[in-house]
């Protein structure tokens, strides 16, 4: 047993409503006590859906329980009656999977017909949210999909877009956009608004595209190995990541094209990718090598997520930004043998696996990078360190549910993600001009004082939104802790450190005052320490 | 569906709702308990709920968390919380643990009141609150909460005549109510919960509690059977309405008669505005907070045609004002959500007041709708919080008024996932 505070990954059940969220004609009951209603409200709130969520609780009171009495068979009666839905999911909760009750049974009880039902009894003790949205799409794609003829023109499934998946919809917009370009068809996204008869027809596709490691590869992989379809897997997350998935498409539609007598497909112009048609299809390549950039070449990034974005991400600022990277680590223990093969060559130490965000917190404490690229968990650790940080992967917040067009897929995707590295980060040449002269007139931000709100109602603001105001207390308080006093001359010296570097430095003065066996900070040790850190 | 028998009928369902489980209760109660931390026993659902649902993760350092139940525990006897509790009395040095229940380990009949027995030091006591969303909806929990507390209020000596007030309110709140009770004479004990447990207030045969959230009806009997108290039946301090009968009856307790029929026609002067426009307009809550009661009251005085009440559990002491002054009111208790879907698009209610589960979706559809848990966050009550709560039901009418002509088939094309 531990003592947990914020989870990187959601439940079995959440990811088992991930998936029948996505779908038309599909709802899921789940077996359990009110409190896991909460679920419906990610939905409602977070995707802010404007039609309820195909979500019914089959209610668990303990007066039930003591009678031995189950709900289950009159909700299922209760959804058909109302909803009508296609199929039916049902699942169970962490404590009614205590229960052992036999849910085939309960369901056969219901009258509903078998056909409309799908009972995915797995362990939520054991599995939890990417598995089990993972392990759902391939029970809904093997019951479903059946062999067909193919499409009579080049065509793809997108598979593993998800509810609630990391800007999905830009994401599938920029693929929507490039295959367009290249002539080739959407046969079906699932399970992003796919129905049951949208899942039969799969087969008919020429390629599968899954570029989720977490959720949709092993569908393919299935459909690869029962109906002979390709599939391509990465994830087009950078310009030559994209070029190559570019490549990689064409060439398997190519394969698929010449057994079936169709005149092959080449690669256009690449102008034709862009959102007007006649320019570079993105602006990273030359940014890159602009003065402003080179600017950044110093600049120490630490990734951590999902794997996908991980491996994406790390590939991107150090090869396309030309970023260093000083660490980087997933929440994903099943992938991170993938990612760790992925990442041979790019980290300077071994792949952190972990899924406590206490200890990813630390890190970034210890290492006091220029950018973190994480989830919503580094962006609370990094607000309270004061260090830039920018949201890659799930899980999100609220502000990462945005109404504009930001994909990380793609061409278009490229320059999203170039844009907030270059907007999160300190800049270059400003910096080393603020370093030179002092404060350049920004002191003030200093004294902008911690907010702390009372709760808010589902997401629906961050009260501490004040952004990367810097907080003063906490550093104080941790000065205090370890017992290090700061004599005022020394004090003094460090307020004449730029205030968006101050509590790096200041912690790494006292890391040499502790190196040089001192107890306190005075005006010598930080010229020392000055010295011997070149700051 | 059944009728419940008394003097104002009440029609109860099957209890298939959206609402949240005890749990939530953890995010206003430890803000209200400075010196205190919440340790839920649960599973990773219980810890996602609580990241997700109520947006707490704006706390770097939040003074609660959950001893996770992973699947190498569910075999053990007995969970052992001694490192958890060690590693939390280190980094929050609390003066009181409030140990939470939750579905999974009552499930599994954990013997929550030994382990937080055994637990409990002379410094730092850990206390057992059943919250678990087996038996427990959102706020009542905050009724286990302050049941908790008791043997830690002083026993106030016969004679000490005061009221105490019960039920969690921010610090300005609690201090309106007491200014606004010591102008009328009557002595304050203090508040159950105050803000720091070593300030819990003292309670005997002379008190007069005074319940001001319509939730708290287990701990207010409990003080009555243990310590003599005396609990207040009245309206809640809600509204002109409410506010008038709650200080006038609270006075009377303590021989002081005092008319507010005045103060009450000022009260709804302030917001004659809000209720111009309530007027006649068809709500319908459904069951969330258990405040629906005392809110949906007050909109039946200002002039609203209340359509459905619908509240999770009523009792039918507690809340036996507010049932009377709802005579008329269709009132349901442990409602069935997808009855009341079909009702509401029959009855096109003028405005929803609504969980955060089903708010959005009811927009969807075209109603205008209120968070019901806003109503939890706002200081709304006694005199000074007449206008915030008349506003907080004018508001969504008022914004739906001034926002332009909304085709749905052009602006909601493809935004529902199953939509595409």
């Amino acid at each position: 047993m531990r003592l947990a505070f914020w989870l990187y990954e959601g439940t079995a059940l959440h990811g088992i409503s991930r998936i029948t969220n996505s779908m038309k004609g599909v709802h899921t009951v789940y077996h359990a006590p009110q409190g896991d209603d909460y679920i419906t409200a990610t939905y409602s709130m977070l995707e802010r859906t404007p039609d309820f969520p195909g979500l019914s609780i089959s209610v668990v009171r303990g007066r039930d329980l003591a009678q031995g009495v189950s709900r289950l068979p009159g909700t299922l009666q209760q959804v058909a009656h109302h909803y009508n839905p296609d199929l039916t999911v049902i699942a169970p909760s962490c404590s009614t999977a205590l229960l052992q009750e036999d849910l085939y049974q309960l369901a056969a009880h219901s009258g509903v017909p078998e056909e409309k039902l799908l009972v995915y009894a797995l362990n939520p003790f054991r599995v939890s949210e990417n598995e089990a949205a993972d392990g759902l799409l391939v029970e809904l794609v093997k019951r479903f999909a059946v062999a067909q003829e193919k499409t009579a023109i080049p065509s793809v499934n997108l598979i593993g877009f998800t509810s609630l998946g990391f800007h999905l919809r830009a994401n599938l917009t920029s693929l929507r956009r490039m295959l367009q370009t290249l002539g080739i068809s959407v046969n079906v996204v699932a399970p992003w608004g796919a129905g049951i008869e949208d899942l039969r027809k799969l087969p008919a596709a020429w390629l599968n595209i899954a570029p989720y490691r977490e959720i949709g590869a092993t569908a393919a992989g299935y459909l690869g190995e029962t109906f002979g379809m390709p599939a391509i897997y990465e994830a087009p997350i950078g310009v030559e990541p994209t070029l190559a998935w570019l490549r990689s498409v064409i060439e398997k539609i190519n394969v698929v094209g010449a057994e079936r007598g169709v005149p092959p497909l080449g690669m256009p112009k690449l102008n034709a990718f862009s959102l007007d048609g006649m320019s570079a299809p993105s602006g990273v390549p030359w940014f890159a090598r602009t003065a402003d950039m080179e600017s950044f070449s110093n600049k120490r990034a630490f990734v951590f997520g999902d794997a996908t974005h991980t491996v994406s991400i790390v590939k991107f600022l150090r090869d396309e930004l030309g970023m260093q990277i000083i660490g980087a680590g997933t929440y994903m223990h099943r992938h991170a043998d993938a990612v760790r093969k992925e990442l041979e060559g790019y980290l300077p130490g071994p792949l952190m696996v972990t899924d406590k965000f206490q200890d990813v917190s630390k890190v970034i404490e210890e290492e006091m990078p220029d950018l973190v690229c994480g989830t919503q968990m580094e962006r609370h650790s990094c607000r309270k360190l004061d260090v830039p940080c920018m949201v890659v992967c799930p899980p999100t917040h609220i502000e990462n549910h945005l109404l504009g067009y930001y994909p990380f897929f793609g061409f278009d995707g490229a320059d999203v993600i170039a844009d907030r590295v270059y907007l999160s980060c300190k800049l270059g040449l400003e910096k080393h001009l603020i370093d030179f002269f002092g404060d350049a007139g920004l002191e003030y931000e200093d004294e902008t004082a911690p907010s702390e709100g009372a709760p808010q109602a589902s997401n629906c603001h961050d009260s501490d939104s004040a952004g990367s105001s810097a907080v003063s207390s906490p550093v104080q308080a941790a000065t205090e802790a370890d017992g290090m006093s700061w004599t005022d001359e020394a004090e003094n010296m460090l307020k004449k450190v730029p205030f968006f570097v101050r509590k790096k430095v200041r912690k790494n003065t006292e890391n040499f005052a502790r190196e040089q066996g001192s107890l306190s900070v005075t005006a010598e040790v930080f010229r020392q320490a000055k010295e011997s850190l070149g700051g | 569906m059944m009728q419940v028998p008394g003097e104002f009928p009440i029609i109860k369902e099957d209890n298939v709702t959206h609402s949240f489980c005890g749990l939530a209760c953890v995010g206003w109660m430890y803000q209200k308990i400075k010196d205190s931390f919440f340790l839920i026993l649960g599973t990773h659902t219980c810890a996602h709920f609580l990241q997700n649902a109520l947006g707490m993760m704006i706390f770097a350092k939040p003074r609660f968390g959950i001893a996770l139940i992973e699947e190498g525990d569910l075999a053990k006897q007995e969970p052992t919380l001694e490192e958890i509790i060690a590693e939390i009395k280190a980094d929050h040095n609390p003066s009181v643990i409030f140990l939470l229940s939750s579905c999974t380990p009552e499930v599994m009949k954990v013997d929550f009141k030994g382990l937080a027995h055994h637990l409990s030091t002379q410094d730092v006591p850990v206390l057992f609150v059943p919250a678990s969303g087996l038996v427990y909806n959102f706020t009542q929990a905050e009724d286990s909460v302050l049941h908790a507390l008791v043997p830690y209020c002083p026993e106030a000596p016969a004679g000490q005549k005061n009221v105490v007030f019960l039920g969690s309110v921010n610090d300005a709140t609690a201090d309106d109510l007491r200014a606004e009770a010591e102008a009328l004479g009557i002595p304050v004990g203090g508040f159950l919960p105050e803000s720091r447990f070593d300030r819990m207030p003292a309670i005997g045969p002379d008190t007069v509690l005074a319940p001001i959230q319509p939730y708290l009806s287990r701990v207010a009997v409990k003080l009555e059977r243990e310590r003599g108290a005396r609990t207040l039946h009245s309206l809640f301090p809600f509204g002109p309405d409410g506010t008038r009968a709650f200080w006038e009856d609270l006075a009377c307790e303590f021989g002081i008669t005092v008319d507010l029929r005045d103060r009450e026609q000022a009260a709804w002067e302030k917001i004659r505005k809000q209720t111009e426009l309530l007027r006649d307009k068809k709500v319908f809550l459904t069951a969330d907070t258990m405040m629906e009661l005392p809110l949906a009251r007050f909109l039946k005085s200002a002039g609203a045609d209340v359509v459905e009440c619908s509240s999770a559990y009523i009792n039918k002491k507690f809340l036996g004002r507010e049932l009377a002054a709802l005579d008329g009111v269709r009132v349901v208790e442990q409602p069935n959500f997808h009855r009341q879907l079909e009702d509401v698009e029959r009855i096109q209610p003028d405005l929803i007041v609504t969980s955060l589960m089903t708010a959005n979706p009811f927009a969807g559809h075209g109603f205008v709708v209120k968070w019901s848990m806003e109503f939890m966050l706002v200081p709304i009550h006694s005199w000074s919080g007449v206008i915030s709560l008349a506003n907080l039901f004018v508001s969504p009418l008022m914004r739906r008024s001034k926002l332009p002509a909304f085709d749905k088939e052009v602006w909601l094309e493809g935004v529902m996932p199953s939509a595409e």
